[in-house]
C-alpha cells in the first residue's frame, strides 16, 4: 500500500521520458541492502518498490479537440432535474415532463451527465419525446431521485474529417487571435515582416485579454468614515 | 468561428494550410495559457532494474501542469516533486 507518496516519490524529466524515484529509508522501507539503490546529494533514492494500478497521473495541455461540429456559443442545451432516470438495456434517459426539446437540445449533440449514481459520463444522442436515446453507449438502470445535470458540450470534428464547414473549438476572443495568428503567417510568407509582427502582438494582446476576462478584479479603498478636511 | 469564415476574414482561399495555422494557434496557446487540460494515467510498476522506471509521457504533451502519485492509504492522487538532476548511481553492493 502507498501512503505518503507526496513526500516519498520524485519525479525527473528527461526529454520525453519521465523517471520516477522512491525515497531509500521511509516509515514503509527498512533498508538491508543496497540493491538498485540511487544516490542524490545527501538523500538516497531508489526505484519504486510497489505496483500501483494508474498510479502515476500526468496533467498537462495538448492539442485538445481543435474542431468541433458546432460553434462554442451555440452549445447551451442544458437541463437539471431529480426525475430523470437511466433504463438498462434500451439506453435512454427519460425525464416524465418532456423537457429535452424545450432546454434546446437537439438529435446528434453530445452531451454530458453528471449527478447520476452510475451513469456519469459523455454520450452521443438523439432526441425524441420526453427521452434521450444514447447512440454511442450504454446506460445502467437507476430510478429517479438524485440531482443530475445534463449538458451540451462541443462534439468534436475527426481530424480527416475536418473541413471548411467545422468551427474552431475555442470561445470567441480566442477565435479572433487565431485570426490574427493567420493573418500574421500569410504576411510572413509574403516576406512583409512588420506585419507579421503587427499581428502576432496582437495575437498576444488577445491571449492576455482572455486570461484577464477570467478574473475578476476588484480594488478596494480603506477610507476612514470620519475624514471629513 | 467556422474555417470559412476565418478564411473570409482573413483573405485566403487555401483551406489545407488554414487548418494547418489554427492548429499552429491552439498549440501556440496551450503553450501559453491552459486553456484545456488532459489527462494521462498510467501503472507504477514495481522496479527490478533501471529501464522499469522510466515511463513515456503523453505523445500530444504541450506543456506539463502537475504529476501526481495514486496514494491508495487514501485514494488521492498527490502531487510530488521534481528533483532538478538526474541522480548518479552507485556501485551495486548485494551484501547485507
Amino acid at each position: 500500500m502507498s501512503s505518503y507518496v507526496d513526500k516519498e516519490f520524485f519525479y525527473y524529466l528527461r526529454g520525453r521520458e519521465l523517471l520516477l524515484y522512491k525515497l531509500l529509508g521511509s516509515r514503509n522501507r527498512t533498508r538491508i541492502t543496497q540493491t538498485g539503490i540511487l544516490q542524490s546529494y545527501h538523500n538516497e533514492l531508489m526505484y519504486p518498490d510497489e505496483n500501483i494500478e494508474n498510479g502515476l497521473r500526468v496533467e498537462y495541455t495538448a492539442l485538445n479537440e481543435p474542431f468541433v461540429a458546432e460553434a462554442l456559443e451555440t452549445t447551451t442545451a442544458k437541463y437539471s432535474s431529480s426525475t430523470i432516470s437511466f433504463s438498462d438495456g434500451s439506453d435512454t434517459i427519460t425525464d416524465s415532463t418532456n423537457p429535452f426539446v424545450t432546454a434546446g437540445f437537439s438529435d446528434g449533440d453530445k452531451i454530458r451527465i453528471q449527478g447520476s449514481l452510475s451513469n456519469d459520463g459523455d454520450y452521443t444522442v438523439d432526441v425524441a419525446a420526453g427521452q434521450l436515446q444514447i447512440s454511442n453507449g450504454t446506460t445502467t438502470l437507476e430510478t429517479i431521485g438524485e440531482r443530475i445535470t445534463v449538458t451540451q458540450i462541443p462534439k468534436e470534428v475527426a481530424s480527416d474529417s475536418v473541413d471548411s464547414t467545422s468551427s474552431i473549438n475555442l470561445n470567441k476572443m480566442l477565435c479572433l487571435a487565431v485570426v490574427d495568428y493567420v493573418k500574421a503567417m500569410i504576411h510572413e510568407e509574403r516576406g512583409e515582416i512588420d506585419k507579421k509582427e503587427y499581428y502576432i502582438k496582437e495575437f498576444y494582446s488577445k491571449l492576455a485579454d482572455n486570461e484577464s476576462n477570467k478574473r475578476i478584479i476588484s480594488s478596494a479603498f480603506p477610507v476612514s468614515p470620519f475624514a471629513v478636511r | 468561428m467556422t474555417i470559412l469564415e476565418l478564411m473570409e476574414r482573413v483573405g485566403t482561399k487555401n483551406e489545407t494550410l488554414t487548418i494547418a495555422y489554427i492548429k499552429d494557434a491552439i498549440h501556440l496557446m496551450q503553450s501559453n495559457t491552459k486553456e484545456k487540460i488532459k489527462v494521462s494515467k498510467q501503472d507504477v510498476l514495481n522496479a527490478s532494474d533501471s529501464d522499469d522506471n522510466v515511463y513515456r509521457l503523453p505523445a500530444d504533451l504541450i506543456a506539463i501542469e502537475n504529476i501526481s502519485i495514486l496514494d491508495t492509504s487514501d485514494s488521492r492522487y498527490k502531487r510530488i516533486k521534481r528533483i532538478s538532476s538526474q541522480p548518479h548511481y552507485l556501485l551495486e553492493d548485494t551484501s547485507p
